[in-house]
C-alpha cells in the first residue's frame, strides 16, 4: 500500500505518538498509566509506520535482532530489579524496605524501583507488539 | 533462615529468568541455551528440597512479595503438599528436558527450538508459581500464562493438526479462565480477599449473608479447573492437543500441566471454601461422580482407537480421574492416594509418550495395530511399555497399585464401596486396552516390517530412569506416604 | 418489588453477565474462528467490567491524594488487577489471532466446520 496522504500524515504523527508513548512510560508512577498503556502506544506508532510505508521500512526501524534483545532485556530487567532488592536485603520486589531511594513524591524521579521497573516494562511491551505484529505479517520468513 | 528465606520467590524468579535470556543465548551461544535450562531445573529443585527439608523441621513458611504483608501483597505458601508437588513437578520436568534434547531435533524446525526452552521454562515456572501461590488473582495470572505456553508447545509444531488442536485448547481455556476470573468476582464481592487464607476466614461470615455468590463462584471454579484439568465431560480438547503435540510436549502436558490445575482445584475446596460451604452444597460429590464417569469412559474411548498417542491421551483422562476421585472423597487416605497417583501418573504417563515418541522417531509407526511384533526391534522400548502399562493397571509390584490402593481402602473407610468398583472396573478396562499392544509387540509370530532407526543414548537412558522409578514407586513407596499422611492431616 | 429495585440499582453487575453469555455462548458455538476470538475478548471484557463495578462506591472519585482533602474514593485495587488482565487479553489474544493467520495459511478458510469438513474428506 503506497499511499501520499497516509505517508505524509503518519510521517508528521509519529515522533508525537513516540513521545507521547515515552512520556506516559516515564510518568507511569504519577499519573494514570504507565508502563503497558506508554508501551502499547509506542509499540503502535512502529505499527502505524509499517502500515502506512511498507514492511521493509518498519522493519529497518526495529530489526529482528534488536527487538528480541529489547524484548528479552526488558523481561530480565524487571527480575534483576527484583533480585537487586534481595541483595539489598530486602524481598523480592521491595522498594523502600530495600533502600531504593524513593526521591520526593511527585518529582519525576521518585518512588525508586517502581520507576526502574515501569521502563523496563515499557520496552518490553512496546517490543513485544510490534514484534508480534511483524510475525503475524510475515509468517513463515 | 538466611538466604534461604527468599526461596519460593526464587524458585519462580530463576526459571522466568532462563525463559528470557535463553532465545538470546540460543542467538548468540548456542551451545548454552540446553545446559542454561538444566542447571535452572536443578537449582529449582535444589531449592525446593532445601525448603521441604526446611518446612518440616519449622513448619509452614510464607513469603511476602516486596515486603507487603497480606491482604495486600501476593503471598507465597511454602507446605508440605505444595513442596512435594514442586518435587514432583520441577524434578519431572528436568527428565523431560534431558529426553527432550534429542528428540526435539528430529520433530521441529531448528530456529525455533530456543523459543521451544523459553516456553518450555515458562511453563515450568508458572506451574511451580500456581502450586506456591496464596493468592487469587496471581493465580489467574499465572494459569494465562500456563495456558498461552502450554499451547504454544503445542503449536510449535507447524503443522495443521497441531494447530488446529492448539486453537480448541486455547479457546477452551480462555473459556475456563474466564470462568475462574468471575469467580473471582464474585468472592471478592462479597469479602474484600483475595488471599486464600484470609478469604477462608471471611467466608464463613459471608456465608449467612451472601450464599449465593458464594454457590456461583464455586460452580464456576469447577468449571474452570475442570476444563482445563480434562475432568469428564470437559475433556474434549485434551485428546487431539496431548496426540498432536510433539512428544516431549505431550509428555509434559499429560504428565504435570492438567495435573496442576488438579492441584488447584485441591487448593480452592480445601484452603479457600471453608466446610460450611462444601457441606451446604454437594460440590465435592459432583467432583467425584464426575471422576467415576470420567475414570470409566476415558477408558472406553481409549479402547477404540487407533493411534498410540491418541490412546494414551484418553487413558490420561482417565486418570485424571483417580485424582479427583481422591480430591472429592473427603478422606485424608484418599488424599494419600490421589496425590501419590499426581506423582506416578506424572512419571509412568512422560515415560509412555516418551515410548511413543522413541517408536515415532525410529521407525515412524504411530498406529496400534503395526506395532506388532516390535518388541523384538525396539526391546527396551517396549519393556519400558510394558512396565508403563503394568503401572497403568496397577499390577503389584508398580506405582499404580500403591494410589489406587489407599483409594480403594479410603472409600471402604467411609462405607462408599461402590468407588471400590469404579476403581477396579476402570482398571480392567485400562489392561483391555493397554495389555494387547504388549503381547503383540513380544509373542507374535509376525516379524516387525518396517525400517528402524537406532534410539539414541539418551532416549534410551530417559526411558530406563522411568522404569526404575515406577518400579521403586511400588516397593519404597513408604517415605512419601509418610509425608502426605503427615500433610494431609493438616485438612482433617 | 425489591428484587426490581435491586436489579435496576445494579444495572452493571447485570450488563456484566448477559455480556459473559453472550461471549461464551458464541465463543462456544460459532464456527468462525475470528468470531471466536472477539466473543473471548467480549467474555474478558465483561468480567473486568464487573471487576471494576465492585470497586466503585456510588459518588466517589478516583484514589488520588490531594491536600489532604477527605474524599470517598473508588476501591483502587480492582482498577490495578484489571490493567494486569487487560495485558493478559492482549496475549491470549494476539497469540489466538496468530493461530488463526496459519490455520488460514493452510485450509483458506477461518470456518472451523469447513475446516472439519475438508478434513473428513482426506
Amino acid at each position: 500500500m503506497e499511499d501520499q496522504i497516509t505517508r505524509i500524515t503518519s510521517r508528521l504523527v509519529v515522533p508525537f505518538i513516540q513521545v507521547y508513548g515515552i512520556y506516559i512510560i516515564l510518568h507511569g508512577h504519577l499519573s494514570p498509566g504507565g508502563s503497558f498503556s506508554g508501551g502499547a502506544i509506542f509499540g503502535a506508532s512502529l505499527v502505524l509506520v509499517a502500515l502506512s510505508f511498507n514492511l521493509e521500512a518498519g522493519s529497518k526501524q526495529i530489526p529482528h535482532n534488536a527487538a528480541s534483545v529489547l524484548e528479552s532485556g526488558g523481561a530480565l530487567g524487571y527480575l534483576i530489579t527484583g533480585l537487586v532488592a534481595i541483595a539489598l536485603g530486602g524481598y523480592y520486589l521491595s522498594n523502600k524496605a530495600a533502600g531504593f531511594p524513593m526521591g520526593e513524591a511527585g518529582s519525576l524521579f521518585s518512588a525508586g524501583a517502581i520507576f526502574i521497573i515501569t521502563l523496563f516494562v515499557g520496552i518490553k511491551v512496546a517490543s513485544t507488539i510490534a514484534t508480534l505484529f511483524y510475525y503475524i505479517i510475515e509468517g513463515e520468513k | 533462615m538466611g538466604f534461604s528465606e527468599h526461596f519460593p520467590a526464587l524458585i519462580v524468579v530463576v526459571l522466568f529468568f532462563t525463559a528470557f535470556i535463553s532465545p538470546l543465548l540460543y542467538r548468540w551461544a548456542r551451545k548454552l541455551a540446553a545446559p542454561a535450562v538444566i542447571a535452572a531445573l536443578l537449582a529449582a529443585l535444589a531449592m525446593v528440597v532445601v525448603l521441604l527439608i526446611q518446612v518440616q523441621q519449622f513448619g509452614i513458611y510464607y513469603y511476602h512479595m516486596g515486603g507487603w504483608p497480606p491482604p495486600w501483597g501476593i503471598e507465597f505458601k511454602a507446605d508440605p503438599l505444595r513442596l512435594y508437588i514442586l518435587v514432583v513437578l520441577i524434578s519431572v520436568s528436568l527428565w523431560i528436558f534431558i529426553y527432550a534434547l534429542r528428540d526435539l531435533g528430529h520433530e521441529l524446525k531448528t530456529r525455533v527450538i530456543g523459543w521451544y526452552y523459553t516456553l518450555y521454562s515458562v511453563l515450568v515456572g508458572s506451574m511451580a508459581g500456581i502450586a506456591l501461590t496464596n493468592d487469587l488473582f496471581n493465580l489467574f495470572v499465572l494459569m494465562e500464562i500456563c495456558a498461552i505456553s502450554a499451547c504454544a508447545i503445542i503449536s510449535i509444531k507447524e503443522d495443521r493438526e497441531c494447530l488446529e488442536a492448539s486453537f480448541k485448547y486455547l479457546i477452551l481455556s480462555a473459556m475456563g479462565t474466564g470462568c475462574f476470573l468471575l469467580g473471582v468476582v464474585m468472592l471478592y464481592m462479597v469479602t474484600g480477599y483475595l488471599n486464600y487464607s484470609f478469604l477462608y476466614q471471611a467466608l464463613v461470615e459471608a456465608f449467612d449473608f451472601y450464599p449465593l455468590n458464594i454457590f456461583t463462584a464455586a460452580a464456576l471454579f469447577i468449571v474452570a479447573f475442570g476444563t482445563k484439568a480434562a475432568l469428564f465431560p470437559l475433556h474434549v480438547w485434551l485428546p487431539d492437543a496431548h496426540a498432536s503435540a510433539p512428544s516431549p510436549s505431550s509428555a509434559m502436558l499429560s504428565g504435570l500441566v492438567i495435573k496442576i490445575y488438579a492441584f488447584a482445584l485441591f487448593l480452592m475446596f480445601y484452603e479457600v471454601f471453608p466446610r460450611v460451604v462444601l457441606e451446604a452444597v454437594p460440590l465435592s460429590e459432583i467432583v467425584l461422580w464426575l471422576a467415576a464417569l470420567g475414570a470409566m469412559f476415558g477408558s472406553i474411548y481409549a479402547m477404540i482407537q487407533t493411534d498410540l498417542k491418541k490412546m494414551l491421551a484418553y487413558s490420561s483422562i482417565a486418570q485424571i480421574a483417580y485424582i479427583f476421585m481422591g480430591i472429592g472423597l473427603h478422606h485424608s487416605l484418599a488424599l494419600v492416594g490421589g496425590f501419590y497417583h499426581i506423582m506416578v501418573h506424572a512419571v509412568t504417563k512422560a515415560m509412555l509418550f516418551m515410548v511413543a515418541g522413541v517408536i515415532i522417531y525410529s521407525t515412524g509407526v504411530r498406529r496400534i495395530d503395526q506395532l506388532t511384533g516390535i518388541g523384538k526391534v525396539l526391546p527396551v522400548t517396549m519393556v519400558a511399555f510394558t512396565i508403563g502399562s503394568a503401572s497403568m493397571v496397577g499390577i503389584p509390584g508398580t506405582g499404580g497399585l500403591i494410589s489406587k490402593w489407599y483409594l480403594a481402602l479410603s472409600a471402604l473407610e467411609i462405607g462408599r464401596p461402590i468407588f471400590v468398583l469404579v476403581i477396579l472396573a476402570s482398571s480392567l478396562l485400562n489392561a483391555i486396552y493397554y495389555m494387547p499392544i504388549v503381547i503383540n509387540a513380544f509373542m507374535h509370530q509376525d516379524e516387525f516390517k518396517k525400517e528402524v532407526k537406532p534410539v539414541p543414548g539418551i532416549m534410551q537412558l530417559s526411558m530406563v530412569v522411568g522404569m526404575v522409578f515406577i518400579i521403586i514407586f511400588g516397593f519404597f513407596s513408604k517415605p512419601v506416604v509418610t509425608l502426605l499422611e503427615q500433610a494431609a492431616a493438616l485438612f482433617f | 418489588m425489591e428484587t426490581l429495585q435491586g436489579i435496576v440499582d445494579n444495572y452493571y453487575y447485570m450488563v456484566a453477565i448477559i455480556l459473559f453469555v453472550i461471549g461464551m455462548y458464541t465463543m462456544l458455538t460459532h464456527s468462525n474462528m475470528i468470531k471466536k476470538v472477539i466473543a473471548m475478548n467480549i467474555m474478558d471484557a465483561s468480567v473486568f467490567l464487573m471487576f471494576v463495578a465492585v470497586g466503585y462506591a456510588h459518588g466517589s472519585q478516583a484514589p488520588i491524594i490531594r491536600d489532604n482533602v477527605e474524599i470517598i474514593y473508588a476501591n483502587p485495587l480492582p482498577g490495578a488487577l484489571i490493567l494486569t488482565g487487560i495485558v493478559v487479553a492482549v496475549s491470549v489474544t494476539a497469540y489466538a489471532l496468530s493461530l488463526v493467520v496459519k490455520i488460514y495459511r493452510y485450509y483458506d478458510t477461518c470456518d472451523y466446520d469447513e475446516i472439519c469438513e475438508m478434513r473428513s474428506k482426506e
